[in-house]
């Protein structure tokens, strides 16, 4: 098993996190989002991503609004409401922890 | 040269060579299927769409005005399987707070996989004649002896458990490979998982979440699942039922038969219903005189003994016009058209008409049959005495 195997659960995880880390910077629309990720180790498609967001929309983490492009049909832009900037900044918080402890541990 | 399909993706309207329509067509079926209970299943389905669209749109220009099977693809791949895990985490509160059990019950069952259907199929490890009754013991997870206490009990009153013994012998297929073995005895995974479910204790996990936002999302997830669980097996006994039809068809080749509806199922009904007059005329004479039509039963035989031999006799009689019956009801449900239902209905209709109307002038005008109906509670009567008696005896 890869390291990149390995990982795979952890960063699936992380998804979610990033996805509000993205949003709370500005509004954005998925391909925009899509084109962010790209060019990390969080490469992902619009099969996974229009679920999840989804699905933090009816947590309460996100909502979006419709806006005029121009070229096309309107697009969905996502903004983070107040719920999701708080788990943002309890996720850092958390984050921030978590890797003091890695950083730390076995350490001497 | 290839035909071109026009499409509707989000408002927009895309032309998709043929074979690049089915992709898209088989893609959009799957994601519907893979986010089967999530309650945003339309809008996702919708906003995928117009991604599609989206890409679509950046494919085409001035002269090019085709979306080609490939670049469908291509646009296909580029978007990925639907992954929703809405079922498995849904409500970051209960995946924080619920912990435990019913949490990972949810995880348990990814959405949209179809579980192996159980099967119906005749088991001969044990059998008595061919499966028949071992079969449908293990479909419906009941003990043997009772399936096969219920077909002769049905063969007794009705004369149609052989019937439908034979028939299913010959329409139900044995279960031969080990993978057939298994559909045939594992109890259904949604069966399982429901069993599972209800034991964790659908309360005893409410109670575990501490707030009520958490007991809301679970009590709406139960529910999906009840939902899908019944969705599924619906499912499985439409495959069954469509199996079994199939192989009815195949033996009798009835697919091509084509009955004359106008002529003999009415002729079928009169004989049907002239076989109920004689049949309820004998059992007035028997209950009102002790005597079938003047001929006095063999000294020694309780009433209700005549009674269940007539009523065999009768099923006996009976089963092949009621299968006739039947089979010209099927023949006519499988054509298409109104009229064929029409006769169906009026059959039916003048059968119970005819009988009924019978009965009625029957009982209020001889007082024979007057007789019998009142004859009626102190024949039961008997044969429950002697069941009992027959009990305690043995």
């Amino acid at each position: 098993m890869s390291v990149d195997e390995k990982f795979f659960a952890i960063r699936k995880g992380l998804l979610e996190f990033l996805l509000l880390k993205i949003i709370s910077a500005e509004k954005v629309y998925v391909a925009d989002i899509l084109k962010q990720l790209s060019e990390t180790e969080f490469s992902t498609q619009e099969g996974t991503l229009y679920p999840l967001l989804s699905k933090m929309r009816r947590e309460g983490l996100v909502d979006y609004e419709w806006k005029e492009s121009e070229a096309g049909p309107p697009r969905k832009y996502y903004e983070l409401t107040a719920k999701g900037r708080e788990q943002l900044r309890e996720t850092l918080d958390y984050w921030s922890r978590i890797s003091g402890t890695v950083k730390n541990l076995g350490q001497k | 040269m290839n035909k071109v399909t026009t499409i509707n993706l989000g408002g927009i309207s895309f032309q998709l060579e043929e074979a690049g329509y089915d992709a898209l067509r088989a893609y959009l079926d799957d994601a519907a299927a893979r986010l089967q209970g999530n309650p945003d299943r339309d809008e996702i389905l919708s906003d995928i769409e117009q991604a599609i669209g989206e890409k679509f749109r950046g494919l085409l220009s001035g002269y090019k005005n085709v979306i080609l099977t490939r670049e469908v693809e291509a646009v296909l791949s580029q978007m990925g399987p639907i992954q929703d895990d809405a079922g498995a985490a849904s409500g970051a509160s209960t995946t924080a707070s619920g912990g435990g059990s019913a949490s990972s019950s949810g995880a348990a069952q990814p959405a949209g996989t179809a579980p192996a259907p159980k099967r119906l199929y005749r088991i001969p490890e044990g059998a008595m004649i061919a499966g028949v009754c071992n079969g449908l013991a293990a479909y419906f997870n009941i003990d043997p002896t009772i399936v096969r206490l219920a077909f002769v009990l049905l063969t007794l009153i009705w004369g149609a458990g052989i019937l439908v013994y034979i028939i299913m012998a010959i329409v139900v297929p044995q279960a031969l490979t080990p993978d057939e073995k298994a559909a045939a005895t594992g109890v259904p995974p949604t069966a399982q998982d429901f069993i599972r479910r209800a034991k964790q204790g659908y309360y005893e996990a409410m109670k575990s979440f501490p707030d009520r936002q958490a007991r809301r999302e679970w009590r709406r997830r139960f529910k999906r699942d009840m939902r899908n669980w019944s969705a599924n097996v619906q499912r499985e006994a439409t495959a069954t039922a469509q199996d079994c039809r199939r192989n009815w068809e195949h033996y009798w080749g009835m697919g091509t038969w084509n009955p004359g509806l106008g002529l003999a199922l009415p002729v079928v009904s009169l004989l049907h219903g002239a076989l109920v007059i004689a049949w309820i005329c004998t059992l007035i004479s028997l209950l009102a005189t002790g005597t079938v039509f003047g001929v006095v039963l063999p000294v020694g035989m309780p009433v209700w003994v005549a009674v269940l031999i007539l009523l065999f006799v009768y099923g006996m009689m009976v089963w092949p016009l009621k299968a006739a019956r039947r089979a010209f009801y099927y023949g006519a449900r499988g054509a298409p058209g109104a009229p064929f239902a029409l006769f169906c209905v009026m059959d039916a209709f003048i059968w119970v008409a005819v009988v009924g109307t019978l009965l009625w002038l029957a009982v209020h005008h001889f007082p024979q049959a007057h007789e019998a109906v009142r004859n009626i509670p102190t024949v039961a009567h008997d044969m429950a005495d002697s069941i009992r008696d027959w009990w305690n005896h043995h």
